[in-house]
């Protein structure tokens, strides 16, 4: 056994190791691309005329657009009481105009809402976990890490040194992307809005969930296919346990034992909740007034049965104990 | 005299699929004592096992059967690792790091001081001939850099004891001179060097004492000027002459 401090010690040589490794991939170059592309197209939103937000409990909430109200007739729309909204948002710096039926602060939480909940906290993610796969298998390979392997470090510790690079190298993408929409629709639209930051810890915590399970594909098999898709796989599994969960928990099937409810339960549990993810996000956000939820999260929300703290603390001991078997299968590796 | 490392009855079998019982025997029964302060040749033909003793002595891999000592303590201590060095033929450094920044990670993990890496690693990288090459990434380095690098490497923690395996491999003449002058001065610092090699005229040249293994077992120990003075073959031989037998004996039994 070595001592604590050595094992402090190796952490931080590795996870240093690891950025430097990072930014030194093509992958770095990708990502900041995608986030110079989302600044840039937050750099030229703009929003004209927008509605004000409703100032009093009585205030008519009910709002359409013109080309809405075109459409089922001026003299339907009066006699309802329905507000006809006038704003716009135009995007690419004025090349396209879309009618808005919110205001300026919520168009923009919208806009927020699409980038950081659903592009980078599930599409972003997935890719994540796609172009980071390669990482541990490449560095499991006996030609790259025997000679580290014969330092005086614990095998677990070079493990969790390698996993926190990728995610610390996640965190500074997943920052970098939040913070330069964030100061680009600032800049643009005039909305700072804070709440939005709390994307960047929601998509590091569930990007290294998943990347836990990565890892210890990763030492199982030592593959790079195998922890790229064996993942992405896993994901999709997942959400389908979450979004069945929630389904089922708010609208029971009448002839559902209570031994599969407890199965169900069980899975819930014990994987990760990527919509949970995206839910605590939306609930963040305060998105509810301005953007229509996933309608089987809602429900589940609505009923009180949604617990964010315990829904996260248990997909991330879920990840401490794929952590845990992936350090114990690579302290019995042979070299 | 201690040990440098001592292996007792040491079996090591590999399993050839997670699902099956069976495996291949690379190491059976082997003892074997390395003394302190020696430069100890481990020869036999290919898949003989000596590379897996030695992986076995870094803890790189487990012993099926048998017990092993190393620098006096017992296998598992992983802190005597700190004061070994080793070098083998085949090392992928990562490509994205320069020279003198591969040897700081490498004196980190080994637990040098961080004030001491720098000066350590700008002395060692003067010593192997890359010193003007210290700044650029390994990617752009010739085999024969990369086992200049890979013995600066070796040497960051200032070991006592140094296991080179296949160090020359790559190597060009003046490579070669340098890892036999490294080898030299251990000698005369009466510290131990383990070498794995088939190149012969190095190891008859540099080595006190030697091992041969065959079909994973020991089928030799001695000095090397017993093996090369051997009663039965009357004048002074060379060692490819005095190893022939052994290796023919070996395979047979």
């Amino acid at each position: 056994m070595t001592s604590m401090p050595s094992a402090i010690r190796t952490v931080r040589w590795m996870v240093r190791d690891t950025f430097r490794q990072s930014l030194s991939t093509k992958l770095f170059w990708v990502m900041l691309g995608i986030t110079v592309v989302a600044t840039i197209f937050c750099l030229g939103v703009r929003v004209e005329n927008d509605t004000p937000r409703p100032t009093h409990p009585d205030e008519l909430k009910l709002v359409i657009t013109k080309a809405e109200a075109e459409r089922v007739g001026w003299d339907k729309v009066k006699a309802e009481g329905l507000r006809v909204v006038s704003g716009e948002m135009t995007l690419g710096f004025g090349l396209f105009t879309v009618e808005i039926g919110r205001n300026r602060f919520d168009s923009v939480r919208y806009l927020q809402l699409w980038f950081a909940g659903v592009l980078a906290d599930n599409i972003g993610v997935l890719l994540a976990l796609l172009w980071t796969a390669g990482f541990l298998p490449t560095f499991l390979e006996p030609q790259s890490v025997t000679v580290l392997l014969a330092k005086p470090v614990s095998r677990w510790a070079l493990l969790l040194g390698k996993y926190l690079g990728v995610v610390l190298f996640v965190a500074l993408q997943a920052t970098l992307f939040v913070g330069g929409t964030w100061f680009a629709l600032g800049i643009s639209t005039g909305v700072w809005h804070a709440a939005y930051w709390a994307a960047v810890p929601i998509l590091v915590v569930h990007f290294a969930v998943f990347y836990a399970f990565s890892a210890f594909l990763a030492v199982g098999t030592r593959s790079t296919v195998v922890a790229a898709f064996g993942t992405v796989l896993f994901w999709f599994l997942c959400w389908l346990m979450n979004t069945m969960h929630h389904q089922l928990a708010t609208q029971p099937l009448p002839n559902m034992s209570a031994a599969a409810g407890f199965l169900l339960d069980a899975g819930y549990w014990m994987l990760p909740k990527p919509l949970d993810f995206n839910g605590l996000f939306f609930a963040v956000m305060g998105a509810e007034n301005f953007a229509m939820p996933v309608p089987e999260f809602q429900a589940f929300q609505v009923q009180g049965h949604f617990q964010a703290e315990l829904s996260v603390l248990s997909s991330l001991a879920f990840a401490g104990v794929m952590l845990a078997i992936a350090a114990n299968e690579f302290r019995k590796l042979d070299y | 005299m201690t040990a440098a490392a001592e292996f007792q009855q040491i079996g090591k079998t590999y399993r050839t699929s997670p699902f099956s019982r069976q495996g291949v025997e690379a190491v059976r029964g082997v003892s074997l004592t390395i003394p302190a302060g020696s430069i100890f040749g481990l020869l036999g033909p290919n898949r003989a096992g000596k590379t897996t003793l030695v992986k076995m002595l870094l803890s790189l891999c487990k012993a099926t059967t048998g017990s092993i000592a190393r620098l006096g303590a017992p296998i598992h201590d992983r802190r005597t690792l700190a004061r070994i060095g080793y070098m083998h033929e085949n090392h992928a450094f990562p490509r994205y790091l320069s020279a003198s920044e591969l040897l700081r990670f490498y004196g980190g993990l080994s637990g040098i001081p961080a004030s001491e890496i720098a000066p350590r690693a700008e002395k060692l990288l003067q010593r192997v001939g890359l010193s003007d090459r210290k700044a650029e990434p390994i990617a752009r380095f010739s085999k024969g850099m990369v086992q200049r690098l890979g013995l600066a490497q070796a040497l960051i923690n200032e070991p006592d004891l140094l296991i080179l395996d296949e160090p020359t491999e790559g190597l060009d003449l003046n490579g070669r001179q340098l890892m036999r002058e490294v080898v030299r001065e251990f000698r005369t610092a009466g510290k131990t060097v383990i070498l794995v090699s088939h190149v012969l005229t190095e190891v008859e040249e540099l080595c006190d004492r030697l091992a041969v293994l065959v079909a994973g077992k020991v089928a030799y120990t001695g000095s090397v000027k017993e093996l090369l003075h051997e009663p039965k073959a009357g004048a002074k031989q060379n060692l490819e002459a005095a190893l022939k037998p052994i290796y023919d004996r070996g395979a047979r039994s």
